[in-house]
């Protein structure tokens, strides 16, 4: 036995190690749609792409109204790496937002919020808001003229909230204006409260994902091979011994154990590899490529500066351009009502189907509310260029 | 390129020095202007129709493969068939339109415009060779590449890539012409302030009149069809189509008020003309019609569930009766003569009680604005409950009446798509290009912005 052998061996007896990476790599996981789960394990690389990229930022960053900005040009002129490190936390934040934003989808389309895992998707909810929570808490921090000009916009959005209105706004900007009180208290919250938050939440999710396994797609369950008129049934494909986590619900015969399932190791582990390592090069492309903007200092005095929403602000943006004055305060109740839904999705939809073909009261609303969301987008993107 | 360019643009030039200086005057100029307008009007309802087919075609096709169900297929298929027959008719009329009744009549204009949207019009160009050629293998090649289904999905992915392109390519010129930017810069020119609403209103209206027009078509076709078979697949892709139309022109409102608050932005004038001025009367019967669409689609949703028993023919019943009232809300006038100006210039600018001729409740906001939220709202509940309601149909046994109402909702939206057409280019008068270039003199001018209204 080599020395490397006896030393795993020692630590195994100390740790249970070896129980512990057999129980994390050799799980059942669904064969189909297994490309489509991906997009978890990716969101889980680029938060911690966040969290080191940001570590590193705060060993120079300032978070002062007369240092912030000159701590950030000091950081991508002249410091080594500096500029790339920044790049890398703006676009894996923002390429962060869209795949969650991806993930959130596909979990909402397959139907993987139904019993026994809508605690899954309650925890996922609180996990996108406090991304986005993170992404538009960072957006204030260069503390140039785009960052704030965010802060002014922003901050003003929470006096629209029935009763506590102004109290909030005062709360967080600490004066009547946007100044140093805000930047402080901004930093703040995006370095140590929602992160705070954050990492507790991820384990929540990660562990509740390996109590009641993987839903993978809908073909690939009983449920899916019910004879309906003019359908071509596919032969059932081989089944393999149902095994721990499965089954999910002993009680939901038809939705409970995959038809086919693979180890976790190698099959899912090197898509979920593929993916993730794709959008680290993508998101290091970027970084060096375009890098991470430092406008001019903020300067509140200005008239001449016309603000450019950031690109995950543009559905809102647009939202407050097209309503008028009198129904903004509904507007904003949007999304705030959107979020409690979500929230409240798999105890409204309890029907055991997850074909999306066959639950229109849920798939309709969902499809108009994604489209409304993308058309939206589209629609301002044009601010983008500052047209 | 740049050689091409060189080439070409002393070609235009000399082409320009030959045509006509003048437009066509008095008499002659409203005649011409009604041949072109009706044959415009003919191209984009042909045009529309190719393009909607195009990018929805691929898309049922796909969906087919998915679900594993033959019948669409066979839609996709009758798609691809109507877009290799009827692509030369609309192409020639295009053609017709750029070759004689523009170079002829505005020749001025239409140097102009190629010159300043070259790169757009080329593009255009090429993918319209792309979309005519993939049209044609993605038909042709049905059979032949059937156990290749992917290959021919992805055949069908890249025409709807080039049918949208084309539609983009030729809003960007649309576009220009009401809200006219710095044409040096392309990227500027491409992104002007009503391209993208207006591409994003177009490729929605594309796929939600092609949805209505293949209702109708298949509604003709169930009362003419001879055996069981055919009944059940033309009643299915009937209903498959009007709630495809349905579920697009849900989208349609925000789309459009997107569309005309960049209007209001970037071309003041215009918009004033539609919401204040002799365009008003045309817009009020837009947002009406727009209702009446939604109406009539619900009562169709109604009354196919209930011929067969199927729940929820009630509710929708109770939805188009909330339709109703919410378009006589739409449907109201703000100003009770034919302009605002005519109201303010008789001193009758004041509500009606007061012996005014003005109608707080016709106002834009707060009250069309949240008539068509409640279309929405209530449209996409519409959809939902036929949904539900689909399993206990029972298909092949719809009535003539559900096929009448198919045929009326894709007249209803021809008679959209003219009127927002209609409305689109009336609304530069009395310019061609917005503010630059007269119908007229075909001269670049400035003219006065009117005052806003109170």
């Amino acid at each position: 036995m080599g020395r490397i052998a006896a030393a795993y061996n020692w630590f195994d007896e100390r740790t249970a190690i070896r129980s512990l990476i057999r129980k994390g790599l050799y799980e059942a996981v669904p064969v189909r749609g297994a490309w489509f789960y991906t997009l978890g394990s990716a969101t889980l690389v680029l938060i911690l792409l966040q969290l080191i990229t940001g570590i590193f930022l705060t060993l120079l960053y300032v978070p002062s109204v007369t240092e912030a900005w000159a701590s950030l040009h000091y950081l991508t002129q002249h410091d080594a790496f500096g500029a790339i490190v920044r790049g890398i936390h703006l676009w894996s934040a923002y390429i962060l937002l869209f795949v969650i934003g991806l993930h959130m989808v596909r979990t909402f389309f397959s139907g993987s919020y139904k019993r026994p895992r809508e605690l899954n998707w309650v925890t996922g909810v609180g996990l996108f808001v406090l991304v986005l929570a993170m992404a538009i808490t960072g957006a204030f921090l260069p503390w140039d003229q785009a960052a704030y000009w965010t802060a002014v916009v922003v901050t003003n959005i929470a006096v629209y909230t029935p009763f506590i209105g102004s109290f909030l706004r005062a709360l967080w900007r600490g004066a009547d204006t946007v100044g140093p009180t805000t930047l402080s208290r901004t930093f703040g919250i995006h370095v140590w409260l929602i992160p705070a938050i954050l990492f507790p939440l991820i384990g929540a999710h990660l562990a509740l994902l390996r109590k009641h396994g993987e839903f993978g797609s809908y073909v690939n369950y009983r449920g899916a091979y019910r004879s309906r008129e003019g359908v071509d049934v596919p032969p059932a494909p081989k089944q393999r011994p149902i095994e721990p986590p499965y089954p999910a619900v002993p009680t939901d015969e038809l939705w409970a154990a995959p038809l086919e399932t693979e180890d976790f190791y190698p099959h899912q582990t090197f898509k979920d590899g593929v993916v993730s390592a794709g959008l680290v090069i993508l998101v290091f492309i970027l970084a060096v490529a375009i890098g991470a903007p430092l406008e001019a200092v903020a300067d509140p005095a200005t008239t001449s500066y016309t603000p450019v929403p950031e690109w995950f602000f543009l559905p809102l943006d647009e939202l407050l351009l097209l309503v008028p004055q009198q129904l903004i305060p509904l507007v904003l109740v949007l999304p705030t009502g959107g979020v409690l839904l979500l929230l409240a999705l798999p105890f409204i939809d309890r029907d055991p189907e997850r074909n999306p073909f066959e639950r229109p009261a849920v798939m309709v609303p969902g499809a108009f509310a994604v489209l409304f969301v993308v058309i939206l987008t589209l629609l301002g993107s044009g601010r983008l260029f500052n047209l | 390129m740049t050689t091409l360019i060189a080439l070409i643009g002393p070609a235009l030039h000399m082409l320009a020095a030959e045509l006509p200086s003048q437009a066509p005057q008095g008499n002659n100029r409203l005649a011409a202007q009604a041949v072109i307008g009706s044959l415009f009007s003919v191209h984009i309802l042909i045009a529309g129709l190719v393009s909607g087919a195009g990018e929805i075609g691929p898309a049922i096709e796909f969906l087919g493969f998915v679900r594993q169900r033959r019948r669409y297929d066979r839609l996709a298929h009758g798609l691809g068939r109507f877009m290799t027959l009827y692509f030369s008719f609309s192409s020639a009329i295009a053609i017709l339109l750029i070759t004689v009744l523009l170079v002829g009549y505005w020749g001025h204009f239409w140097t102009t415009m190629v010159t300043i949207g070259w790169w757009p019009l080329f593009i255009e160009a090429w993918t319209f060779v792309l979309q005519v050629s993939l049209a044609y293998i993605w038909y042709y090649a049905w059979e032949p590449l059937r156990a290749f289904k992917g290959v021919h999905m992805a055949i069908g992915g890249l025409l709807a890539i080039a049918s949208f392109l084309q539609v983009y390519m030729i809003d960007i010129i649309a576009s220009y012409m009401l809200t006219p930017t710095n044409p040096q810069n392309p990227l500027r020119l491409a992104l002007n302030p009503t391209s993208y609403p207006l591409t994003v209103h177009r490729t929605v209206g594309n796929l939600a009149y092609i949805g209505f027009a293949f209702g109708a078509f298949c509604a003709i076709r169930f009362l003419r069809a001879r055996n069981r078979e055919d009944k059940a697949f033309y009643d299915w892709a009937g209903s498959f189509g009007v709630l495809w139309g349905v579920a697009m022109t849900l989208l349609q409102p925000i789309v459009g008020y997107s569309y005309a608050k960049e209007i209001q932005l970037h071309s003041y004038g215009s918009w004033y003309k539609m919401m204040f001025g002799t365009l008003s009367p045309v817009f009020l019967w837009q947002i009406t019609l727009l209702g009446i669409m939604f109406i009539t689609a619900t009562l169709y949703f109604g009354r196919r569930l209930r011929t067969d028993g199927a729940r929820g023919a009630g509710l929708l019943r109770a939805m188009s009766v909330g339709l109703v009232l919410t378009t006589l809300l739409a449907a109201m006038p703000y100003h009770l003569g034919f302009t605002y100006a005519d109201v303010a210039a008789a001193g009758l600018n004041r509500p009606f009680w007061e012996g005014g001729l003005i109608n707080p409740l016709g106002s834009m906001i707060p009250w069309k604005v949240l008539a068509l939220m409640f279309y929405t709202l209530i449209a996409i509940a519409a959809v939902v409950w036929y949904l539900r309601g689909l399993p206990g149909v029972i298909w092949g046994s719809a009535r003539r009446g559900e096929q009448r109402i198919l045929m009326l909702m894709a007249f209803l939206t021809m008679l959209m798509i003219i009127t927002m057409g209609f409305i689109r280019e009336n609304s530069r008068g009395p310019f061609l290009i917005s503010g630059e270039m007269t119908i007229q003199g075909q001269q670049n001018t400035q003219a006065p912005q009117p005052t806003p209204a109170p």
